[in-house]
């Protein structure tokens, strides 16, 4: 009887040797292979039959050394995989070529898997059994597949130009394929066309490092370059507007709230009249005691003036600490007609806000100014000018300048980001058959 | 939690607009003079502004 505890079964080794150069040929995928490439010689051999055939001679200056060496063992999610094979895949456009690198991964449990690598940018890949449903966005192909939608990126075709270990297809250097890539980051759904088939298989973007990680490979990944088809955006600037919108929420609550928290007390309301001819412009107003905590106080200074100004010196003293608050404000109102029609400029009404004023008794002393020389009347055969003004202080007021800046600097880090992930976007299309900016001598 | 960076950031501009908007801060400028004699309550003219002059619109159209 079988013991329960038995280990999983690994990966065996079979050997053959080489009808070329007579170097032994190590068989690792449990006789599901059915091409080999002799690591010695290079040479294509079809071990589908006992009697061992070469199929073709790689020469030896295409030779490339893979970054993770054939028989190497590596484990994704806990599964142990074993590289048995690898091939080069090459693209040619627009007289350049690219080129990149695949793995075959065998575990005699789940069967084959791949690995593969551009430009230091690697995918863990999975074959599909069943297709993915075609269907087209804004008149581009697509694909739905377990509830995604995958976009067209880019289609072209490859050719192998190297192949090294074994696989469990008829392979050669100098093949070709229609390769079509579908993306929704961080997956890719590929197909491979060839004159007999359509193979569908599913690619997870996976870091050099967890790569490195899952071989145990010495020293450090090859940097990845550029953004890659399926590279996960660093930012996702939607989300972050998401936060932005509770922040607004919360802002919207807070000003309600100082609306209807603060007092927002009458403490001056009071109508002065003053004429540039008497002896003395200043006046003080009658004592007024501002109560609870330190706060903003709300100073509006309405004057019945046109075309003419006005400026108002201020000073809100404390009755019993002798600390002053010195502002002033110009109040100035001009309106005619011209060929244009009529205008206006400035107004009667100005507002000042005097800020954290502690509680206490205060006074108001007041100086206005105006130009006499432009005044209608006179006063012992001098110019004068007059006017009556009407002055309002509330006591603990919101004031809202503060929510539009803060409004306005929590929208700093999502316009950032945003700006950060279309960047990034449109580096990733650039690539792709739909190149969101075409550049000079392109189409 | 997303963006831990931004939710500080956020906490912390509504935390201070919050303190601000109790303490009643403003941008407003206003010059604040210690020691005003309690004479100017009779005497108005015997106080003059420290606050300096703003530039003078005196234009029109």
């Amino acid at each position: 009887m079988a013991s329960p505890l038995v280990a999983p079964p690994v990966a065996k080794t079979k050997a053959l040797s080489c009808p070329n150069c007579g170097g032994p040929v190590e068989l690792r995928g449990f006789g599901h292979a059915l091409t080999v490439v002799c690591q010695q010689c290079l040479s294509v051999l079809d071990v589908s039959t006992p009697e061992v055939k070469i199929l073709q001679q790689i020469q030896e200056k295409q030779r490339i050394t893979p970054k993770i060496p054939l028989g190497t063992r590596g484990k994704f999610a806990g599964v142990a995989w074993d590289v048995i094979g690898f091939q080069r895949r090459t693209i040619h456009e627009d007289d350049e070529t690219f080129s990149w690198d695949e793995y075959l991964l065998f575990n005699p449990y789940k069967g084959f898997r791949y690995v593969t690598e551009y430009n230091g940018h690697w995918n863990f890949v999975t074959p599909l059994e069943s297709q993915p449903t075609r269907f087209a966005i804004a008149g581009r192909p697509a694909v739905a597949f377990e509830g995604r939608r995958f976009k067209h990126f880019d289609g072209v075709e490859a050719i192998t130009t190297f192949v090294l270990g074994e696989f469990p297809w008829r392979v050669k250097g100098g093949e070709n394929a229609i390769c079509d890539d579908f993306i929704d980051p961080p997956t890719v759904l590929s197909s491979e066309t060839t004159q007999h088939e359509v193979a569908w298989s599913r690619g997870e973007y996976t870091p050099g490092a967890d790569i490195w990680k899952a071989f145990a490979l010495p020293g450090n990944p090859p940097p990845a370059q550029g953004v890659y088809l399926n590279q996960p955006a660093p930012a996702k600037g939607g989300s972050m507007w998401g936060t932005f919108g509770m922040f607004l929420l919360g802002l919207i609550v807070l000003a309600i709230l100082f609306a209807t928290a603060s007092r927002q007390s009458v403490v001056l309301d009071k109508r002065f009249r003053f004429s540039t001819a008497d002896a003395e412009p200043s006046i003080v107003t009658p004592v007024f005691n501002l109560e609870g905590h330190t706060a903003a106080l709300e100073l509006t200074v309405d004057a019945n003036m046109s075309n003419n100004w006005a400026y108002f010196n201020f000073a809100l003293i404390n009755d019993d600490t002798g600390t002053a608050f010195d502002f002033g404000r110009e109040v100035s109102y001009y309106s005619g007609s011209d060929s244009d029609g009529t205008w206006s400029e400035g107004g009667t009404k100005e507002t000042v806000y005097i800020p954290s004023v502690p509680p206490g008794h205060y006074y108001l002393r007041i100086e206005p100014e105006m130009d006499a020389a432009t005044g209608p009347y006179r006063v012992q055969n001098k110019r004068t000018n007059a006017m009556d003004y009407h002055v309002v202080l509330k006591h603990d007021v919101p004031n809202y300048s503060f929510f539009w800046i803060v409004a306005g600097l929590l929208m700093i880090p999502p316009l950032f980001h945003g700006i950060r992930s279309g960047g990034f976007e449109t580096k990733r299309w650039m690539d792709s058959d739909y190149p969101p900016v075409t550049t000079r001598g392109g189409d | 939690m997303r963006f831990p960076g931004y939710l500080t950031y956020g906490m912390l501009l509504l935390t201070g607009l919050t303190w601000a908007e109790y303490r009643g801060w403003s941008l407003s400028r206003v010059n604040q003079v210690k020691d005003v004699p309690k004479t100017v309550r009779d005497n108005p003219g015997a106080y003059r502004s420290h606050y300096g002059f703003y530039p003078r619109y005196v234009g029109g159209k």
